[in-house]
């Protein structure tokens, strides 16, 4: 307990960390203006408008269906003299089965539409935590290794495991305690943008529920991208280290890698990919085309697609953390500390 | 006396990639006992921040049994951590925090009284300076800084890699009194330093280190009167004849410019006594006691050629062996 707290201290005592703080609340002021600037309170004639475009987008959206239907009993001729297209199967243009109908908000132009407009903003945010996560992660023991402070630490507390398991405790509760209070000032500021300079638009719990989806996945990249910044630099002794070992990685693999897996005509190259992973994991699933799946020509039709479910995605990132961790507790156990 | 840090055996090897295998220590042994001022003494790159390092679980050993304060370390280092205060070779402290803080940090992961804090910044001569940035600090005032963060637990064994480093003259003087009375308050010191002077001055017990191993080991004294010839320098009015009366009484004699060396003699008064019965009148009587400075460099270095620079860690090639070398102190005082 004693070590956490000091150990909290020295967190946020160093440099780089309040510089990334600084950083992240002037890249959220700079957006939050950016939207204000914009963004204007929407007139009633304003809304009215968007109603009515919205409400005969839906109707076409009906109509649409409805011909589809009385095509498919014959009561129309199969070949519309309109030039519309209607598909085979007429539940694809049911507009009840669609994820989303048409609101007014989708016509407000020059309005910061809170339903709308929060998702991407969402991923910013979670953006800029990973690089946060990470660039502290492998700062904050890459520094202490290289100043001697770890080797100060521990003529007090000779208890390596101790030592460094309190410094990776502690960094996760930050970044996470950091995240939390980011996504509620993040959110609360667009809600109050949205209220008095611009439209809420429908929030329901379904969006709530979106919402919330996509933001747990990002805290736990989050959180990742912390823990494996914290054990690379701690492998390599160095903060650089971590951040050399996501570049080569990048090129060496994600780039270099990819072509020559595409010119020796490897089946999934995606399939061995991090960044496939990631994404599956951020994303739900992700698609990827075998380009060896449908080489025979006479087989019809023929699905070339192959998906990455989240579950996949989740248990690589996992590896990948928990590997990392682990190796870098036991070297950091026998290592001699100068 | 009981032993407090106890070392048999010690090995430890460097492996580099670029520069392969480094022998740090090469099978030392090391005995403090409870109560001593130990000096620690020994030419650069000897071993003995490496020592200290294994002792206190910074370096792992390859060989060797070590124990603190009676436990094995550093297995059972924790045990005993509380009690132990340390600096290693100039421990670096973060910058951007003040002396002040830095000591409460520590102070902190070790559940010690944080107003602790102030009585060892006053101890040290930091007491004005504590609340500035360590960034802004001096060599010396660093120094001071580490040596309060060893003193902060009131550690019962104090152990201290070239405290003296970087100090002014008052601050080597301070560092001695601060050890001594550390020490009448009946803590146990190891201490490593290049200022043979100031151990002599301070330690009770020595003991000497090179390449890796221990060439010498006891009480200062004891290990001083070891290395001593029993000479005694002479002047008197007509060296020449005074040779000769000493020759003749059966003593050895080396004649200089301005004065006499007399080899062999236990008692200065079988000079003055020769001398002056027969009318050659003393002017000068002085026995050259070894300090440990010319013991120091006997033991672990050639002599010389001055016009070639020594290098470090450069002890006599024919003392490759240096176990063969360590004196026996029991046995030199039977030879004198
Ligand atoms: N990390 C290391 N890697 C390789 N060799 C090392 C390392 N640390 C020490 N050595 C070597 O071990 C030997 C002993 O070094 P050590 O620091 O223990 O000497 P020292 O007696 O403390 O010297 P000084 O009086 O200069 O402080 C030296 O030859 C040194 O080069
Ligand atoms: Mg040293």
């Amino acid at each position: 307990m004693n070590l956490v707290r000091a150990e909290l201290e020295r967190l946020g005592a160093r440099r780089f960390v309040q510089l990334m703080v600084v950083l992240l609340v002037l890249a959220f002021g700079v957006t939050a203006l950016t939207n204000v600037a914009i963004s204007h309170q929407p007139s009633p004639s304003e809304m009215t408008v968007a109603q009515q475009k919205a409400d005969s987008e839906r109707r076409e959206m009906d109509l649409l269906h409805e011909r589809c239907l009385a095509r498919q009993r014959g009561e129309l001729p199969a070949e519309p003299f309109d030039g519309s297209y209607y598909p085979a199967d007429c539940s694809e243009v049911d507009p009840g089965l669609r994820e989303r109908l048409p609101v007014a908000a989708d016509h407000l132009v020059g309005v910061f539409t809170f339903s709308k407009d929060t998702r991407p903003l969402l991923y910013f945010l979670i953006a800029f935590l990973v690089l946060f996560g990470f660039l502290v992660g492998a700062s904050y023991i890459g520094a202490d290794l290289n100043s001697g402070g770890v080797v100060n630490l521990l003529l007090w507390q000779p208890r390596r495991i101790a030592v460094l398991g309190a410094k990776l405790g502690t960094l996760m509760a930050a970044v996470l305690l950091l995240s939390l209070l980011a996504t509620v000032a993040y959110l609360a500021t667009f809600w109050m943008i949205a209220l008095v300079d611009g439209h809420v638009g429908p929030v329901d719990a379904e969006f709530w529920s979106d919402l919330g989806a996509v933001w747990a996945r990002g805290l736990v990249v989050v959180l990742l991208a912390t823990v494996i910044g914290f054990a690379i630099a701690t492998l390599g002794r160095h903060t650089s280290a971590a951040l050399g070992a996501v570049a080569a990685y990048a090129v060496v693999w994600e780039l270099g890698a990819r072509l020559v897996l595409e010119i020796l005509e490897v089946s999934r190259p995606d399939q061995l990919m991090l960044s496939s992973y990631l994404g599956a994991w951020l994303a739900g699933r992700a698609q990827f085309w075998d380009r060896n799946a449908c080489t025979d020509p006479f087989a019809g039709f023929c699905d070339g697609t192959y998906t990455l479910t989240w579950p996949s995605g989740l248990v690589v990132l996992l590896l990948l953390a928990g590997g990392l961790t682990a190796a870098a507790f036991a070297v950091f156990r026998r290592r001699d500390l100068l | 006396m009981s032993a407090v840090i106890e070392i048999e055996g010690l090995r430890k090897t460097f492996h580099s990639l670029r520069r392969g295998r480094r022998v740090a220590v090469d099978g030392f042994d090391l005995l403090v006992e409870a109560g001593q001022v130990h000096g620690f003494l020994g030419p650069n790159g000897s071993g003995k921040t490496t020592t200290l390092r294994a002792l206190l679980g910074l370096v792992r050993a390859d060989d060797g049994r070590m124990r603190v304060l009676g436990e094995p370390a550093p297995d059972r280092l924790p045990r005993v951590a509380g009690r132990v205060g340390a600096i290693v070779e100039s421990p670096q402290f973060f910058g951007n925090f003040t002396g002040h803080r830095t000591l409460r940090l520590l102070a902190r992961a070790g559940g010690v009284p944080t107003s602790r804090i102030d009585e060892v910044l006053e101890q040290v001569g930091l007491r004005d300076r504590g609340h500035e940035r360590v960034k802004g600090y001096s060599l010396g005032m660093k120094q001071r800084l580490a040596v309060a963060s060893a003193l902060l637990k009131s550690p019962e064994l104090l152990i201290l890699d070239e405290p003296a480093n970087g100090l002014d003259p008052a601050g080597i003087r301070e560092m001695r009194d601060l050890v001594r009375t550390l020490a009448d308050s009946g803590v146990t010191v190891l201490l490593s330093s290049h200022i043979l002077a100031e151990i002599q001055l301070i330690c009770d017990h020595v003991t000497i280190i090179s390449r890796g191993r221990r060439v010498a080991a006891g009480r200062v004294d004891e290990v001083l009167a070891g290395f001593d010839r029993h000479e005694v320098l002479v002047r008197v009015d007509e060296p020449d004849r005074a040779a000769e009366l000493l020759r003749a009484a059966g003593l050895t004699v080396t004649e200089h410019p301005d004065h006499l060396v007399v080899h062999g003699v236990d008692d200065g008064a079988t000079v003055s006594r020769t001398l002056g019965e027969q009318g050659a009148w003393v002017r000068e009587l002085t026995p050259l006691r070894p300090d440990l400075e010319s013991v120091f460099l006997e033991l672990t270095g050639p002599a010389g050629h001055p016009a070639v620079p020594r290098q470090v860690d450069g002890s006599p090639e024919s003392g490759a062996d240096a176990r063969d070398g360590e004196i026996d102190l029991d046995r030199r005082g039977v030879d004198a």
